[in-house]
C-alpha cells in the first residue's frame, strides 16, 4: 500500500460517515449547535456590555474592549467544550455494545485500531463543528483589536486539543465500561479533575513552592507548579494576558513537579504554558487511543457476561417446540 | 468446512462447553439443536472468533479460529442471536456501511446492497429507516448484512427466534436458497421441528456436550431405530386393521406394526422402499385412505436424548 492509499483508507473509515449521517439526522445535532452558540453569544454579549460599562471613559479604545470580550469568549468556549466533549464521546463504544452491534463490528474486517480511530474522529468531528461554527463570533470580536493573530490562533488550537483529549479519554472509558451511563459519569469526573482539579491543586502547590522558597515569598522565583503550568485554563490566561509570559525548561518543570526548589535546571526545550498544555494533551490522546485499541482488541470489556436475558415471551409464532426458552443462555 | 473437536470452555465456575465435536461438510445445512443454555451460542461465538476456547480446536475452511481469526472472518458471515440495528440509517445505507466494514470496494457497495436487499425481499424498503422495519424484516436485513462480503460459511444463531410463522417460513426458504448458492450453513435453534425439514446434517447439544451429530438420516437411524409410516384405512375397523397388519408384518424391512387409533403405524428400517408396502396392501385388497411418514419423531428422540435438561430451569 502506498502512502496515499493508506491515507485514503484512513479517511475512508465507514464508522465516520455512518456516525456523521445518523448524528446529523436527529434533532439533537441542530439543538446542540443552537444551545452552544446561544450560550457563547449570550456570555459574549454580557461581557461586551460589562466591559463597555466598566471602561473608565467612552473614549477607551476598542482594543481594550476587544481584548476583554475575546478573553471572556475564549474561557467560556473552553469550559463549554469541556462540558460537551464527554457527552459526545463517552457512549461511542459502550453504545455499540448496548445496541448489540459491537460483535458484528468485531467480526468484520475492521481492525481494533480502525474502530477506535473511526469512533474518535466521529465524536471529535462534532466538537470541531461546534468550534468552527463559533469562529465568526471570535472573528467579529477580533475586529475590535487588542488581540494579535498569534493569540487568536493559540486560543483555537488550545480549544481543539482540549476537545480532542477529553474526547479521547472519554472514548477510552467508553471502551473500558460496559454501560454508557458509567462511562459518561466517570468521563465527567476525569474532565473535571483535568480542567478544574489540576488548576486548584496547581495553585496550591505553586503557593507551597513560594512559601518553601529559601528566601520566603520574597526570594521565590515565582515559577508555577507544572500542574498549574500545563492547565489549559492557566495556559489560556497566560496567552491572553501575558502577565510574565515566562517559558520554562522541561528540566525545570520536572524539578518543580517533585518540589525541588534549587537552582533552576535548563535541560530540555523551553516551553510556554500553552505548549506544555498541548504536549500533555497529546500524550493523553496517545495513551487513551492505545488503551482503547488494546481493550477493543482483547475484548476485555466483559463481552461474554451479558446481563441475564429475560426469557423470551412465548409468542404465537414461537410455540410448539419441545425446548421452549427455559432460562438464560450460559455464557452468551 | 467446519470442524470442531473437543471444545471446552468455562466462564468462571460455570462450565459452558464440556466436550463439543462435530463437522459440517461443504454446502450442507447443519442444524445445531439444544435447549437454551446448552452451549450453542458459546460454540458459535468461538467459531465467529468472538470467544476463545479453553481447550480443543475449531477450524473453518481449514483455518483454526484461534490462530488466524482474520482469515476466518473473511470466510464467515455471522448473525448473532441478539442483534441491534442502527437507528436513523436506511436499509440501503445499513448494508453499504457493513459492506465498507468488510472492505468491499467503494464502487461495488451500492450494487452489493441492492442485490442483497432483493435477495431478502426488502428491495422496496431500501429507502426506509431500519428502525421502522418489522422484526421479521430486521432479521432478514441482518441476514443480508452477514452476506455483504459473500462468505462461504454462515453462522446463524437462532435466526428464526421471535418470528411469526409466516416470517419463519420466509427465513427457512431464504436459508435453502443460500444453500443452493453453495454456502455452508450452521443454524441453531432450541426448537427442533423448525430445523427438521430444513437441515441435512444435525447435531444435538445438551449441557455443553454433544449428544449426537451427523447426517440427518444417520442420526435419525441411530436414535430412532428406523422410520415410522402411518397407514390409514377406509372404514377402518378392527377386522380390517388386523387383516392389513397380517399382510405386512412379515415383510422384510418391517420392524413392527402397531395399531394406533384406527390406523397402523409401521416401523421400518431405513432404506425401506415405502411404495412396495403400499403396492402390497393394495394388491391384497386393502382400501388405503392415506399413507404417510410419521413426522416429529426426531423431536421425541431429542427429548429422550436430552432428558430432563429440556425442562430444566436455570
Amino acid at each position: 500500500m502506498t502512502l496515499s492509499e493508506r491515507l485514503v483508507a484512513l479517511i475512508d473509515n465507514p464508522l465516520i460517515s455512518k456516525d456523521a449521517v445518523s448524528r446529523m439526522r436527529t434533532w439533537r445535532a441542530p439543538v446542540t449547535l443552537t444551545i452552544y452558540l446561544g450560550l457563547l453569544s449570550a456570555f459574549g454579549y454580557a461581557s461586551f456590555v460589562t466591559t463597555t460599562l466598566m471602561a473608565p471613559s467612552q473614549r477607551t479604545g476598542s482594543a481594550l474592549i476587544g481584548a476583554g470580550v475575546f478573553s471572556y469568549l475564549a474561557f467560556i468556549q473552553l469550559s463549554l467544550v469541556s462540558l460537551f466533549a464527554p457527552a459526545l464521546a463517552a457512549g461511542a463504544i459502550s453504545g455499540e455494545r448496548e445496541r448489540q452491534t459491537f460483535d458484528v463490528l468485531l467480526v468484520s474486517r475492521m481492525t481494533a485500531g480502525a474502530i477506535v480511530f473511526g469512533k474518535l474522529v466521529s465524536s471529535v468531528a462534532f466538537m470541531l463543528l461546534l468550534i468552527l461554527s463559533a469562529l465568526p463570533l471570535f472573528a467579529a470580536v477580533f475586529l475590535f483589536g487588542g488581540i494579535d493573530f498569534e493569540q487568536f490562533m493559540v486560543t483555537q488550537v488550545l480549544t481543539v486539543t482540549t476537545a480532542v483529549s477529553i474526547g479521547a479519554v472519554s472514548l477510552f472509558l467508553s471502551a473500558a465500561f460496559r454501560r454508557t451511563l458509567s462511562s459518561t459519569v466517570v468521563s465527567y469526573g476525569v474532565a473535571f479533575a483535568g480542567m478544574i482539579g489540576t488548576l486548584v491543586a496547581g495553585l496550591l502547590f505553586t503557593l507551597a513552592l513560594m512559601l518553601r522558597a529559601p528566601g520566603g515569598v520574597n526570594g521565590t522565583t515565582g515559577d508555577a507548579h507544572p500542574l498549574l503550568f500545563a492547565n489549559p485554563f492557566y495556559a489560556l490566561f497566560v496567552v491572553l494576558n501575558d502577565p510574565n509570559g515566562t517559558p520554562m525548561h522541561l528540566g525545570r518543570l520536572i524539578q518543580l513537579l517533585f518540589f525541588v526548589n534549587g537552582q533552576p535546571a535548563t535541560a530540555g526545550p523551553s516551553l510556554e504554558p500553552w505548549q506544555a498544555a498541548v504536549l500533555v494533551q497529546l500524550v493523553l490522546v496517545a495513551l487513551s487511543v492505545m488503551g482503547a485499541v488494546h481493550l477493543v482488541q482483547s475484548r476485555r470489556a466483559p463481552m461474554p457476561w451479558r446481563p441475564p436475558v429475560p426469557p423470551e415471551p412465548v409468542g404465537a409464532g414461537d410455540g410448539g417446540g419441545p425446548g421452549e426458552p427455559a432460562g438464560m443462555e450460559v455464557g452468551s | 468446512m467446519i470442524e470442531v473437536q473437543a471444545l471446552h470452555k468455562r466462564f468462571g465456575s460455570q462450565v459452558a462447553l464440556e466436550s463439543v465435536d462435530f463437522i459440517v461438510p461443504r454446502a450442507e445445512i447443519f442444524g445445531f439443536v439444544g435447549p437454551n443454555g446448552a452451549g450453542k451460542t458459546t460454540t458459535i461465538r468461538i467459531l465467529a472468533t468472538l470467544a476463545v476456547p479453553d481447550s480443543g480446536t475449531a477450524t473453518v475452511g481449514g483455518i483454526p479460529v484461534t490462530d488466524d481469526p482474520h482469515g476466518v472472518r473473511e470466510l464467515i458471515g455471522y448473525m448473532p442471536d441478539f442483534f441491534g440495528v442502527y437507528d436513523r440509517l436506511t436499509s440501503d445505507e445499513y448494508l453499504q456501511f457493513y459492506a465498507a466494514c468488510h472492505g468491499v470496494p467503494h464502487r461495488r457497495r451500492r450494487a452489493v446492497a441492492h442485490e442483497l436487499l432483493e435477495l431478502v425481499d426488502l428491495g422496496e424498503r431500501a429507502g426506509d429507516q431500519v428502525d421502522t422495519l418489522s422484526r421479521g424484516m430486521k432479521q432478514r436485513l441482518c441476514l443480508a448484512r452477514a452476506l455483504v462480503h459473500d462468505p462461504s460459511v454462515l453462522l446463524l444463531d437462532e435466526p428464526a427466534s421471535g418470528l411469526d410463522p409466516r416470517a419463519r417460513i420466509e427465513m427457512r426458504e431464504l436459508i435453502r436458497e443460500l444453500r443452493r448458492m453453495g454456502k455452508t450453513i450452521l443454524v441453531s435453534s432450541h426448537i427442533l421441528p423448525e430445523l427438521e425439514e430444513l437441515c441435512t446434517w444435525v447435531g444435538f447439544i445438551d449441557r455443553g456436550r454433544m449428544v449426537a451429530a451427523g447426517p440427518m438420516a444417520d442420526v435419525r437411524n441411530r436414535v430412532l431405530a428406523g422410520r415410522r409410516l402411518r397407514v390409514e384405512l377406509v372404514d377402518a375397523d378392527d377386522i380390517k386393521l388386523f387383516a392389513a397388519r397380517d399382510q405386512i408384518a412379515d415383510r422384510p424391512g418391517v420392524i413392527e406394526v402397531q395399531l394406533v387409533e384406527n390406523s397402523l403405524e409401521v416401523a421400518v428400517e431405513d432404506g425401506f422402499a415405502d411404495q412396495d408396502l403400499l403396492t402390497a396392501l393394495v394388491h391384497a385388497g386393502v382400501a388405503v385412505r392415506s399413507f404417510s411418514q410419521v413426522t416429529g419423531d426426531l423431536s421425541e428422540a431429542f427429548m429422550r436424548l436430552t432428558g430432563p435438561g429440556v425442562e430444566r430451569q436455570r
